[in-house]
This record gives structure tokens, sequence and C-alpha cells, in this order.
């Protein structure tokens, strides 16, 4: 269970992300929705480290919290971040990046079985494993970062925009996978531009507008509401 | 034909000195980004540490060759801990962490370079050992060479194995080619790169030592060392291993055939001339992908 709150970001002095508050538990997929520049990157970056927080901040995962880590703790403690832009090793092969997504201590026991489940879950990046990544499309980069970020056994992964220039079709599949990443107890932080996919299988929905945080309540019901109808959703 | 044999076997163990020099500072710089200039420092510390080892306490230079790469990793891990390490922080391992440890080195060359003066002198030294020579296909070459072009050899061999079939070999290259991706995966990029650095010193320490079996040396020669493993690993292609041995091979068969048919004078002009002539055909070097 990942537990934010009071969590303030600032570059410079201009303030990304003001006292955000949220909870991912284990098993669900929550979305966050957000107009560009509204913060949500940077909450996630925060979430893993790679951003510093002001003081007064709280994240727990778990009960245990991750303020002030490194990044690379971070990650052993079982927050995996899938950020925009991939974030992959594009010199390296696929199995190498499957490799290292094994890294951390905490992945090392269970590595063969989470591998194979990796492959089960993108049968693609089975028959590529020695393709090198920077030449793969974009979609399966995509399957690379996640299942890499997979294979550190996370028990809460944060995705950033993962249907970012996917077809939609690919898109589709991708959150067929999510759902059944979910289904094996994960709890998921789903940032996402493509607003009807990712309510459809979100179990929760946060909206975000200038780093602000608000909702938080099923995504059912955010689909439903007027001004997320009207702001993500396009209609009038 | 024992002209050529002669040849071939005098560049390929000069070569193999140049390859294995050169994949220690790929790997520093490539890796943890540091331009080290007192580089060959420490290449002709370890020949003073092994010439005295061996003149004064009779110390078997192989000896000295196996304490050189525990040695050359300790020293340069400290210097990448104490000296650079600020710098690092500072620039938030950044653009400008390049010039700035150019700089820091440049003064850390001179710190060496006095320590060597005070100790030995300025003029040049060397000592006999397996300097017999060896019959290969008519060829005659001294056991030295041939003892060090193995070793080389072996040298190169493992950190290739290492690099391309280890996860902790895929960690060091996920470093060197996406810094900020590693710490996703939760690669400690400062411990990565002060390890990485630290092998790069165990490496031209250990060539220090074989250089002293068979090579006259005198305390300012190490940025001769330095350029000329810069060279390699800019005609290689920075950061590629398999680069730095064959440029490394390349410039060990050009300095030999040039000093031994045309003029010995003239062995650091071929290296100019084959670093132009690289770089206008491949400006990226010869391993290197250009940058798009
Ligand atoms: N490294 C940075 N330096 C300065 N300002 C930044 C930096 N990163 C983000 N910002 C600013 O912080 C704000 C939030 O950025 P962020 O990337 O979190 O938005 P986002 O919600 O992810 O947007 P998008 O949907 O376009 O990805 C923006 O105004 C952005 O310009
Ligand atoms: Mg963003």
């Amino acid at each position: 269970m990942l537990e934010v709150s009071g969590l303030s970001v600032s570059y410079g002095r201009h303030l990304a992300l003001s006292g955000a508050a949220l909870s991912v538990a284990r098993g669900e997929i929550v979305a966050m929705l957000g107009a560009n520049g509204a913060g949500k990157s940077t909450l996630l970056k925060a979430v893993a480290g790679m951003v510093a927080a002001h003081p007064g901040a709280r994240i727990e995962l778990d009960g245990r919290s991750l303020v002030g880590q490194a990044p690379h703790h971070i990650v052993d403690r079982g927050l995996a971040l899938v950020p925009e832009g991939r974030g992959v090793f594009g010199e390296l092969s696929v199995e190498e990046n499957l490799a290292l997504g094994a890294y951390p201590s905490r992945a090392r026991a269970a590595e063969a079985r989470t591998r194979a489940s990796v492959l089960d879950l993108f049968p693609r990046l089975g028959e590529r494993l020695g393709q090198q990544v920077r030449t793969m499309s974009g979609g399966e980069q995509q399957m690379v970062a996640i299942g890499r970020a997979l294979m550190s056994a996370p028990t809460i992964l944060l995705l950033d925009e993962p249907s970012l220039g996917l077809s939609p079709l690919l898109s589709h599949e991708l959150f067929q996978a999510l759902r059944r990443i979910r289904d094996t107890g994960l709890g998921i932080l789903l940032v996402e531009q493509n607003a009807r996919l990712s309510l459809e299988i979100g179990d929760r929905a946060y909206v975000m507008a200038t780093g602000v945080v608000s909702g938080g309540g099923s995504a059912a019901q955010a689909l439903d509401d007027d001004a997320v109808q009207r702001a993500y959703l396009g209609a009038v | 034909m024992q002209l050529i044999v002669e040849l071939l076997l005098f560049g390929l163990t000069l070569g193999g000195l140049y390859a294995m020099v050169a994949m220690g500072l790929t790997l520093q710089y490539g890796v943890a980004r540091i331009m080290h200039l007192a580089y060959g420092e420490w290449l002709i510390a370890a020949a003073f540490g092994a010439y005295a080892a061996f003149t004064y306490w009779q110390v078997n230079p192989l000896i000295t060759l196996a304490l050189s790469l525990p040695v050359g990793f300790a020293v340069n891990w400290l210097v990448y801990q104490v000296l650079l390490s600020p710098l690092v922080r500072r620039t938030q391992a950044g653009p400008a962490l390049e010039v700035d440890s150019l700089l820091a080195t440049f003064g850390l060359l001179f710190v060496v370079q006095g320590v060597m003066v005070v100790l030995f002198g300025g003029s040049y030294h060397s000592y006999n050992f397996a300097a017999e020579a060896v019959n290969i296909g008519g060829a005659l070459i001294a056991r030295n060479r041939l003892i060090m072009f193995g070793l080389t050899v072996l040298a190169g061999l493992s950190i290739y194995l290492f690099l391309s079939r280890t996860r902790a070999g895929a960690a060091v290259r996920a470093v060197a080619t996406a810094p900020g991706n590693a710490p996703l995966v939760g690669i400690d990029v400062r411990k990565v790169s002060a390890i990485t650095f630290a092998v790069g010193g165990a490496l031209v320490a250990a060539g220090g030592v074989l250089a002293s079996m068979f090579l006259t040396f005198s305390a300012s020669m190490g940025v001769i060392f330095t350029m000329k493993a810069l060279i390699v690993i800019i005609m290689g292609g920075v950061g590629n291993m398999l680069g730095a041995v064959v440029a490394g091979l390349l410039l060990g068969m050009a300095e030999t055939l040039v000093a031994r048919l045309v003029d010995p004078g003239l062995t650091l002009a071929v290296n100019y001339l084959l670093f132009l002539s690289v770089l206008l055909w491949r400006p990226a070097g010869l391993f290197g992908r250009p940058v798009r």
C-alpha cells in the first residue's frame, strides 16, 4: 500500500506540486488524469525519489517512509517507475534489460518465475530477446519498460503515460496486460492522457490540476462526472 | 620472412600493452565520465614500483604485477572518492563534470609526477627481467614481451566477458550509455562509477608493471601514455572496448613498422598521422556510432 500526503515539489521558484495526497492499494489500478503541465510526472518522480520533495511530505510504502531515500533504494523497497519516455537501456538487448530489471536484491529469489510470467504477458519479448532495444518499435519498447519494471518484483508500479505513441489497438492490448498485472496483486498508479481507456480499466481515479490532486473516488463515478467529461472525455 | 614475423610480434606485443592501458581509460571516461589526465602517471608510478622492488629487494616483477592490481584499484578508488566525488556531486554528473575533472586531474598529474621526480630523479630507468630471447618462427623476441602479450590478452578477454556476459557487466554498460535511467532498476550510479574508475586504475597499474619489464621509462613520461591511451580510445570510439583493442593493436603495429623500417624518431608523428587519418575516415572512431 502506497500512501502519500502533503507532497509538494518546486522547480526553482515554480511550485509544480502542492500538498498532493493519494493512496494506491495492492490489487487496484488507480488512474490519474490531468492536463499537460498539471504536475503528474512530477508526482511520480517525487514518489520514486527522483526529485526532492519539500520537508513535511509523507510517502509511505507498507507503512515505511520513502522520503529522502535514493531512487535506487526505493526500487529495492518494492516501488517501480516506468517514466515518461520509457527509460529503457536502448543500447542493451531485451534480455539484458530484463536481467537488469532483476538487479535489486529483492528480485533475485523469484527471478526465473517472474521472467516466465513477464514473457507470458508479453510474448513478443520472448521472440526478440536478442534484439537491441533501441531498434524496436515504440510499442515493443514500452513492453520492455514495463517488463523490466515487473522484473524488480514490485508491490506498487507507477506508469507515466504508457500508451503515448501507441496505436489504439496496441494501447488496448497494453491495458489488457495491465489488468492481468493488477490481478496478480500489484497496485498500479496509471498516469494517462487517454482518459476513457484509463477510467475503463481503473478501479479509482484522481484528477490533477496545476499541482493539486482531487478526487479519489471510483473510476465509474469519475466517468459520469460532468467536469471530468468536459475536461477529459470531450463531452460538451 | 623472418623480418615480417619479427615486426608482427613486436607490433602485436606493443599494441597489446596500448590496448590494455586504453581499456582502463575508456572505462574511466566512458562509464565514470572522468577525463583522467593523471592516468599515465599511475602507469609510471607502477613501473617505478616494480623497478624499485626488483632492483632493491629482488622482488619478481610478476609478484609486483599481482600486487599492482589491488593497489591500483585502491589508489584510484580513493582518488575518485576524495578528489572527484565532490565534483560529481556539485555538477550532478552534468556536462560541467568533464571540465572540472579535467582541471582536478591535471593538478593531480603534477603532484604524482613531482613525487616521482623527488624519489627517482629525472633520468631514464630500466631493469633486466625475462629478457632472454625466444625463437618464434625464426624471429627472436624477449620473453618478457611474450609474458606481457599473454597477460594483456587475458585481461582484455576477462573484461570483455565480464561486460558482455554478467549482470554486473550489463549494469556497467547501462551506466555508460544511460546513466539517468540506471537508478530505475536499482543501480547505484555513483558506486558503479567509483568501482569502474578503480578497475581502470588497476588496469593502468598492471600495464605499468608490464611496461617496466621491457621499456625504459622516466618520471616525466606519464603524459605520453595518457596521450597515447587517449588517441587509442578516440580512434576506437569512446567507451568501446573492442574499439580500444583494435585501435591499440593498430597503433602498436604502426609504431613498430615506422620505428623499424623508417626512423625511430618518427614514432610520435605516426601517432598523430594514424589518429588524423582514422578520424577523417570515421569521425566517431572505428567502432563509434555517429551521434544522431
Ligand atoms: N525539470 C524541470 N525544471 C523546471 N520546471 C519543470 C521541470 N519539470 C517539470 N517542470 C514544470 O513543472 C510543471 C509540471 O510538470 P510535469 O512534467 O509534472 O507535468 P505533467 O502533468 O506530467 O504534464 P504532461 O501531461 O505534459 O506530461 C510544468 O509547469 C513544467 O513546466
Ligand atoms: Mg508528464
